[in-house]
């Protein structure tokens, strides 16, 4: 199918089978490879991308819905080269260990900093709920996006 | 110890932090090569059997399909995913690349070569499999009754260990005995990045690897003795990976995807879905652990005597291993006069057991640490004081490998954690009796610092210096998240005296690097941190060497500092590293560089003790953890924000043991929890905060005095949440993990 969306800020048409899931027409399209699959069926949160600036798990989105979309992926949290404020404070707050879930984790916090600038700590947790991190505790990310929160 | 230090001691982000919020570092599953195949594996759906027929003709008209492969045109030859060197004992050869015998609902029954991941994938499901099916085995207990059944040709019981250590003594009249039984299941890894191989044969003859593992030179090994290749014709290569925790210890997909790409020609990708990587490769072995003791009224540990059975699973990789460390764990962390434990290694019909973070550990302090308790409980005396008793001291002798424990500050844990975590209010308090109650529990452990007493312990590093005062420091290092590239880093920057962005620290490549084991034993900061300190000690004494022929001066007046050599008592009169370089290597015709072998010559035990409260929901049995403290014996905390993140890192995995995790496997063989829907991982509501103590007295032969920490922080942590449960409800639960219907089964009695 035909089919035109925006990504990161760039306009796209592209022919693509109507049942490709977004994740893969990200990762092997596009080459977008910074969101990353851990499970394929939207538990783990690897795959968070922001569509219409809510977070949503990219493996769990077919094509056809990006539609008229608006999705940014971890590529476009940095700007001009510079790094979302997020970014610098999971780097600062050693919150990043293997990384592969940080993606999908800075994605869910961007997503949730852009509607509440300064979440208390549960809601901090809630936003990351559906993120897995098997190497964290978790404890140093949500630090991250507190302080993240407060510089802002 | 050496007290003013710069960089050993802080904390810096892990080295590619900045290209892991960026998403830009390539992982092994975002690797794509030109002319690059993918393949797919088809996996048991029975749990045991024999392959009667099987027909791959739909599969091979499919178009896009290259190859498919089964056991009919694939090699016989054996062999073990746990060997790390040649002639390695206990590496039982039972595994083939693909079976024609399935003995576990996940094993390997063929495999499809196509130029896309989709078409692959129909292909699988075109293959035809006609299976006979025999009796299943799913626990340990069925596979020893059941004495006409073989699950491989020399039986179920795959070994077994008598271990006696000290001299029974007659026994003071006053004794009491103790009895408890622990069982500890199988559980997943849950790396996020699930298991992934990329494979190349290219022209020349030449096997090329891209890993995503924890030992290059044992895939090496392994993969090139089946495939009849000689080590220089396979190039194993570490690329970044997304976790492991042991998950990636043992040589799983290497084997299969480096045969696809001999025979195909073309670079082949093979890549698990979740469910894949949880019912086909590892898991945590489930273990049972009967423990008898004899104890005083004072409460002094007199005898001790234990037996284990692990399960296996259906290949041995490194089940028996396994087991005989189990054996010897106890004797790192009590004086006991006299122990004695037998051990059985079993096959089962269910997914392979193999390395696991603490590798035996946990499944036997978890064990001995709800024991202590139910001893305690028996003797009316607090947790703590009981194992004050009994615990190893500093320098005391490890019973079971006659080598010095080394520093041990367990106690010191012990008691600033207590105190630290006001244990006697807590613990002391008059227990709810509402529909909430409150609990607290603890729990010690032991743990090693590499391999040294069992097995060959060495590293081997070289250190080159560039032309302008940079250093490139080439190493067998895995990196698997744990910020071992950044803490080898901060070693060599500490010797050397000069900022880390000018050492570049090379992770393991069997063709262009030097040799180690892997990053597994809790041996990378202990013995591959002390090869970097010697390797880096052994540069700065040639850069010294240099500078003083350059500045005239003996090297005993020298010291670096700050990437330059100065003259002791002569502010003004220095060199800097680049000089030094360049001159050396176009005017002295000197260049740099060292190799050094470091030989591992102890093994000092690790130690932590952890302190938690939970709060049990009698109405639900779901159980809450409130407060959580670690108190770790580190010897020094090379990079303490790294450590506390292993430790946290650690508690969250450890809670998941002791409460939810479990591959849960039906009696027919098929396995209950094989996705993320009900395979629960802690997510960030569930976790507490951890609250880290560092003991950091130095004392052993670690890199400024350094121990192990990744393994050890899971140590404890399942035995401490189930002590608090078991306090909070006056129970004596032990068979984990403790879920919900448990917890109701009990309170329902």
């Amino acid at each position: 199918m035909q089919i035109e969306f925006k990504i990161n800020g760039k306009e796209h048409n592209m022919n693509v089978p109507s049942t490709m899931r977004l994740i893969d027409l990200l990762r092997d399209e596009l080459g977008l490879t910074g969101t990353k699959e851990g499970c394929g069926e939207g538990e783990c949160g690897s795959c968070t991308v922001l569509m219409n600036g809510k977070a949503a798990n990219s493996c769990l989105v077919l094509v056809p819905q990006i539609r008229g979309q608006e999705i940014l992926t971890i590529e476009a949290l940095e700007k001009d080269g510079q790094l979302d404020q997020l970014q610098e404070s999971f780097i600062k707050n050693s919150a990043i260990q293997c990384g592969y879930c940080t993606p999908g984790m800075l994605m869910s916090a961007k997503a949730l900093l852009m509607v509440n600038p300064h979440p208390t700590e549960d809601e901090i947790k809630t936003s990351i709920a559906g993120n897995l991190c098997r190497c964290t505790g978790y404890n140093k990310i949500v630090q991250a996006i507190q302080e993240a929160a407060t510089q802002d | 110890m050496k007290k003013d230090l710069n960089y050993v001691g802080r904390t810096y982000p892990i080295h590619d932090a900045t290209q892991k919020v960026r998403g830009s570092l390539e992982y092994l599953s975002d690797m794509k090569l030109p002319k690059m195949l993918y393949a797919k594996l088809l996996l048991s759906p029975i749990a045991h059997g024999r392959i009667i027929k099987i027909d791959t003709s739909r599969a091979e008209a499919l178009p896009g399909v290259i190859r498919v492969f089964t056991h009919l045109n694939t090699p016989k030859k054996t062999y073990s995913r746990y060997r790390i060197i040649p002639d390695q004992e206990f590496c039982l050869e039972d595994e083939r690349l693909l079976t024609e015998k399935v003995r576990f609902v996940g094993d390997r029954v063929a495999v499809v070569v196509a130029v896309s991941k989709e078409i692959a994938r129909q292909a699988i499901e075109l293959i035809q499999v006609e299976y006979e099916a025999l009796p299943v085995l799913s626990t340990p207990e069925k596979a020893l009754d059941d004495q006409e059944t073989k699950i491989h040709p020399e039986g179920n019981l795959l070994h077994q260990y008598q271990l006696k250590l000290g001299e029974q003594l007659p026994l003071p009249d006053d004794c009491i005995d103790i009895e408890t039984k622990t069982n500890t299941q199988k559980v997943h890894h849950a790396a996020m990045e699930t298991h992934v191989c990329l494979a190349d044969f290219d022209s020349s003859g030449k096997l090329t690897l891209w890993a995503a593992c924890q030992g290059v030179f044992g895939v090496r090994t392994i993969v090139a003795d089946l495939l009849e290749l000689s080590y220089n014709k396979v190039r194993v290569i570490k690329v970044p990976m997304g976790g492991s925790f042991g998950g990636r210890q043992e040589t799983i997909l290497e084997p299969i995807t480096a045969f696809l790409a001999k025979e195909v020609k073309h670079p082949v990708k093979l890549t698990l879905t979740r469910e894949d990587t949880i019912i086909s490769t590892m898991t945590r072995p489930a273990t049972s652990s009967r423990i008898r003791t004899k104890v005083t009224k004072e409460g002094i540990l007199v005898d001790c005597s234990v037996e284990t059975i692990v399960d296996a699973g259906a290949y041995a990789t490194s089940s028996i291993d396994n087991t005989y460390v189990m054996s010897k764990k106890i004797c790192k962390l009590y004086r006991i006069p006299y122990y004695e434990h037998s051990g059985k290694t079993v096959y089962t019909n269910t997914p392979v057991a193999g390395g696991a973070r603490g590798w035996g550990a946990p499944e036997i302090m978890t064990a001995i640490e709800i024991h202590m308790d139910a001893a305690a409980k028996r003797l009316s005396m607090d947790p703590v004081e009981l194992r004050r008793q009994n615990l190893v001291h500093p320098y005391d002798f490890d019973k079971s490998s006659h080598i010095s424990l080394g520093n041990a500050q367990v106690i010191e844990c012990l008691e600033k954690g207590a105190e630290a975590f006001s244990w006697s209010e807590r613990f002391t308090r008059v227990l709810d009796q509402g529909r909430f109650r409150r609990g607290v529990g603890l729990a010690c452990a032991a743990h090693k610092n590499g391999m040294y007493g069992g097995f060959p312990e060495h590293s081997t590093m070289t250190l080159k210096m560039n032309e302008d005062g940079s250093f490139i420091l080439n190493t067998g290092l895995h990196e698997l998240g744990c910020g071992t590239i950044t803490s080898i880093t901060q070693i060599a920057a500490e010797v050397l005296d000069i900022d880390l962005s000018n050492i570049t620290v090379l992770e393991a490549d069997t063709e262009y690097g030097p040799y180690d084991f892997g990053s597994y034993g809790s041996r990378v900061t202990y013995i591959c941190g002390a090869c970097a300190f010697e390797v880096a000690k052994r540069v700065k004494e040639k850069l010294l060497e240099c500078a003083a022929y350059s500045l005239q001066k003996p090297k005993q007046y020298l010291e670096c500092k700050n990437g330059r050599v100065w003259v002791l008592g002569n502010e003004q009169n220095s060199i800097s590293y680049r000089d030094i370089a360049t001159t050396a290597k176009v005017k002295d015709n000197t260049d740099i560089v060292v190799t050094h072998t470091y030989h591992g010559t102890s093994n000092p035990g690790a130690y932590a003790v952890h302190f938690a409260e939970v709060e049990v929901d009698t109405a639900t049995g779901r159980v809450r953890v409130l407060d959580y403290l670690a108190a770790h014996d580190i010897g020094k905390a090379i990079n303490p924000g790294m450590v506390e993140g292993q430790i946290q890192g650690g508690v969250q995995m450890g809670i998941g043991y002791a409460l939810y995790e479990e591959v849960k496997v039906g009696n027919d063989g098929s396995i209950l929890s094989s996705s993320f829907k009900n395979y629960h991982v802690l997510n960030a509501p569930d976790m507490p905060t951890v609250k880290t103590l560092l003991i950091e007295q130095g004392g052993d032969e670690g890199p400024y005095g350094a121990k192990s920490i990744g393994e050890i922080a899971f140590v404890p942590v399942a035995a401490a949440i189930v002590n608090a449960v078991n306090h909070a409800l006056g129970t004596s639960m032990s068979n984990m993990p403790l879920t919900p219907e448990k917890i109701l089964a009990v309170l329902n009695k």
